[in-house]
């Protein structure tokens, strides 16, 4: 038997993780030194009293968790005779998997029988969650460990994610995304378009100036590259914007009628911390990312 | 008196003192603006000019008359300033090419060289408007021209160029509907009338004196920036002017080229040319002596002005963006743009601007300002947004001037256009080509419209303004006269379609109270709900409200 885990990073929530049979490791992140862990310090979490304090000035920062919280995780798993099967986000974004392997690799030596399956996602938000949500339907079809790591050898690359942000000064903070243009400060209503690639990295591939034309080209994106789109989820990610999510699920539904399953999620607040407010994105299946 | 040649002595008087007739009426210059709002600088512009030829001849005593002609032209190409101030400089260039290598002129001789300022003006203007300044200048030298009899002298010959010069102004606005629209003649063919007067009386003998009234882009210095705690960050302005010396090197044959590689290799913004025996330095270093020492080595120092730059309240760039001369790093593309108002400055540093002029509708910067700034940005190919059509021409002079980098200008005529622009470019379309095409399809469709009060009653554009009101244009159009500048604003957005852009960028100038800006922001905000409503604090003079529409 093998155990689901995922992160708080995939904007999975406790109810999504309940239904699809994922157990979640919480992902921190801290304002003024006060370290929150979601779903941990909190159950419901509030996206709009979060993203207002990032309004009101506050500038979080993230941090990788301790090789003693993955032990907590893992060990008991181990220990009960459990193989572990770990869906994450974007490995290329975070020092945090530098800190689980040896943890990992030292549990495995002390329990030789037990198995550690590892999915990297390349992703993080809706692009990691629209993988975990597929995953975990394999998971409640009955499919083994093995065969959900072949599946995502070539489906990983299948999912893709296109978002624009408001205020760049979170993604500047963090460093995040490369290919921002490094001048911009201001943005005064232009939106860096931005992706994350097939490393599993955020890149800038552009701007638009206005909401509009920014909402367009996300859906043009979708257009482009989507492949299957009514067979799999689309999922739409904001940081506290629902007039924007409106103005999105409007557009994609003019332009590819209603047989689409739109589902609509919070940005979580460890990454909602390098978005900032007001961004949104939209992630689905696709030829390629 | 029966003056019969004109010497390089007579002909600085005759500069200087046309000079100082303008500066006496230079506001009345910048009255005669066609637009009922307070921000004419024609006068200010013309002045500014021929004042920069001026001073490149003031220490200039028995000079030829050629050379003398050449040192002022020089002066003014580098210190114009707006169309007027342009055309002003090339006609004196024209002047100074058709002297040739005169060392006194007859009337003859004159005449043929005024002419030459006619082809020469014409030839800097794209498409030439008659019934400005250029048409103004033509007339009378062709009048003066036809009534040249044997014998006569500079006195007469100058009395049928002015009277000239005074009946095609009159006539301007029989040739510009924009001028009887508005009842005034046009302000560069009067600045240049001032200036032609002036010159007639230094013939005279009479000395004009100057009016004192301090140039309104003049720098002001707040000493208190540099404490005994302070670092030298950005150097030091040095200008000067160097009089070659027989004493110490062969003058005739002296080659500037090895001068200016070493000017470059200590300093940085190197402006340097050398007229007859005299060579004009303008260089950003942080060690001014050793470069005095060295030019010492050729010359003696007729002028010398140091300044510490960060001392400087209103330099050409913006403070923020100043990094110290050394530590700029080479880049493939730089911009250079234009603005007025420090919160409009910043902006375009934010957006990425290598260096902002400061300047802008009532305060056009000149070509040397221009020129400096291209020195102050590392990189290959410069593209210069002037954000206002009286700035364009300015920046194509300085663009011909300059040989260190490609300098494209991008001819945005509004901070609107230099914003839409500005904030989209993108290097990775393609080549420069490619790029300034981009540029061209961003900037098609930019509305800038504004709200300024007026200075007069006026009928326009079928809109009835009472001086004192707040009129809405956009360019040279009037949509609205309201007594509350919130009115005028919302009532400008609603002519011009505010509904439908994507976009409103309102930027708010030094004349608007917080209050006022922010109820005017919920008003918009109120009447177009789907328009995304950016407001930012300008600070730029004149305009209580800039608007932007993509």
């Amino acid at each position: 038997m093998y155990i689901l885990y995922t992160d708080t990073d995939t904007d999975i929530t406790p109810a999504l993780a309940k239904e699809y049979g994922y157990k979640i490791i919480s992902m921190p992140y801290s304002i003024d030194g006060v370290t929150t862990f979601p779903y941990v310090d909190y159950d419901v979490y509030d996206a709009h009293a979060f993203f207002e304090k990032l309004r009101g000035g506050a500038l979080p920062n993230t941090s990788a968790i301790s090789a003693e919280s993955y032990k907590s995780y893992f060990e008991p798993e181990f220990a009960a005779g459990n193989d572990i099967l770990y869906v994450h986000f974007s490995a290329a974004m975070s020092a945090t998997f530098d800190v689980m392997r040896p943890v990992v690799d030292e549990l495995l030596k002390k329990y030789p029988e037990r198995k550690f399956y590892e999915i990297d996602t390349k992703g993080i938000s809706i692009l990691a969650l629209n993988i975990v949500l597929e995953i975990g339907d394999l998971y409640k079809a009955g499919k083994s460990a093995e065969e959900i790591v072949e599946w995502a050898k070539t489906e990983v690359d299948h999912f893709a994610v296109y978002f624009f942000a408001d205020d760049l000064k979170f993604f500047k903070h963090s460093g995040r995304v490369s290919g921002l243009a490094g001048t911009m400060g201001t943005l005064l209503g232009i939106r860096p378009i931005i992706h994350v690639n097939d490393e599993g990295k955020m890149v800038s591939i552009g701007k638009e100036k206005g909401r509009a034309k920014a909402i367009d080209r996300l859906v043009q994106y979708v257009a482009e590259l989507g492949d299957k789109i009514e067979e799999h989820r689309v999922m739409i990610a904001n940081s506290d914007c629902d007039d924007i999510v409106a103005e999105v699920k409007e557009e994609l539904i003019g332009r590819f009628g209603d047989k689409l399953k739109i589902d609509v999620y919070d940005v979580n607040p460890t990454i909602g911390s390098h978005s900032g407010p007001n961004a949104c994105g939209i992630s689905f299946h696709s030829i390629h990312r | 008196m029966n003056t019969t040649v004109i010497d390089g002595i007579m002909f600085a008087r005759m500069i200087e003192a046309g000079a100082a007739n303008l500066s006496a009426n230079r506001k009345t210059v910048n009255d005669l603006n066609v637009f009922p709002i307070p921000d004419g600088d024609t006068g200010d512009n013309m002045f500014m000019t021929i004042n920069s030829g001026a001073s490149m001849i003031k220490t200039n005593e028995n000079r030829s008359l050629a050379k003398t002609a050449s040192l002022a032209a020089r002066g003014m190409l580098l210190g114009a300033r707006g169309n007027s101030g342009v055309i002003l400089s090339r006609i004196f260039s024209g002047i100074s090419r058709g002297l040739g290598d005169c060392q006194a002129a007859d009337i003859y001789e004159m005449q043929k060289a005024l002419e030459a300022g006619i082809d020469e003006s014409y030839s800097a203007v794209s498409v030439p408007v008659e019934g400005t300044i250029l048409t103004v200048y033509k007339d009378a030298v062709n009048f003066a021209g036809s009534k040249i009899t044997d014998g006569e002298s500079f006195e007469k010959y100058f009395d049928d160029l002015t009277g000239e010069l005074r009946r095609s102004l009159d006539r301007t606005p029989d040739l510009l509907a924009v001028l009887k629209e508005a009842g005034v003649v046009d302000s560069g063919g009067a600045g240049f009338v001032y200036i032609a007067e002036g010159m007639r009386r230094a013939l005279a003998g009479e000395e004009i004196a100057r009016a004192d009234a301090p140039a309104p882009a003049q720098k002001s210095v707040d000493i208190t920036k540099f404490t005994e705690d302070s670092e030298l960050e950005f150097g030091y302005c040095t200008e000067f002017l160097l009089q070659l010396q027989r004493s110490k090197v062969d003058v005739d044959n002296f080659d500037i080229t090895p001068l200016s590689e070493y000017l470059d290799r200590v300093g940085e913004s190197l402006v340097i040319f050398k007229e007859g025996s005299i060579v004009k330095v303008h260089v950003h270093t942080m060690h001014p002596g050793e470069i005095l020492n060295h030019c010492q080595k050729y010359g003696e120092f007729l002028t010398l002005k140091i300044e510490n730059m960060t001392l400087q309240h209103n330099e050409t760039t913006i403070r923020n963006n100043y990094k110290p001369i050394e530590m700029r790093p080479h880049k493939k593309y730089g911009i250079v743009t234009v603005a007025a108002g420090d919160g409009i400055k910043e902006t375009f540093v934010s957006l990425g601007c290598d260096a902002v002029v400061d300047g802008g509708q009532s305060m056009n910067p000149s070509t040397q300002d221009l020129i400096t700034a291209f020195g102050e940005v590392n990189a290959d190919v410069i593209f210069v947004f002037p954000n206002n059509s009286n700035i364009i021409m300015t920046a194509k002079q300085a663009a011909s001037l300059y040989d260190k980098a490609d300098v494209k200008i991008i001819p945005t005529k509004t901070i609107g256009e230099g914003y839409a622009a500005i904030s989209m470019f993108d290097q990775s379309v393609g080549d420069t080509d490619d790029i300034i095409e981009n540029l061209g399809e961003i900037i098609d469709g930019v509305v800038t419209g504004a709200v300024s009060v007026a200075v007069r009653d006026t009928e326009k554009d079928g809109v009835s303004v009472k001086k004192d009101e707040y009129i809405g244009f956009v360019d040279d159009t009037i949509y609205v006269s309201k007594k509350d500048k919130n009115d005028a604003l919302v009532g400008l957005s609603e002519k011009l379609g505010a509904k439908d852009y994507d976009i409103m960028l309102l930027i708010v100038g030094s004349d608007a109270t917080d209050e006022e800006s922010k109820a005017a922001c919920a008003r918009l905000k109120e009447a177009y709900r789907r328009t995304e409503i950016i407001m930012i604090n300008g600070g730029q003079p004149i305009y209580d409200y800039i608007i932007i529409l993509e």
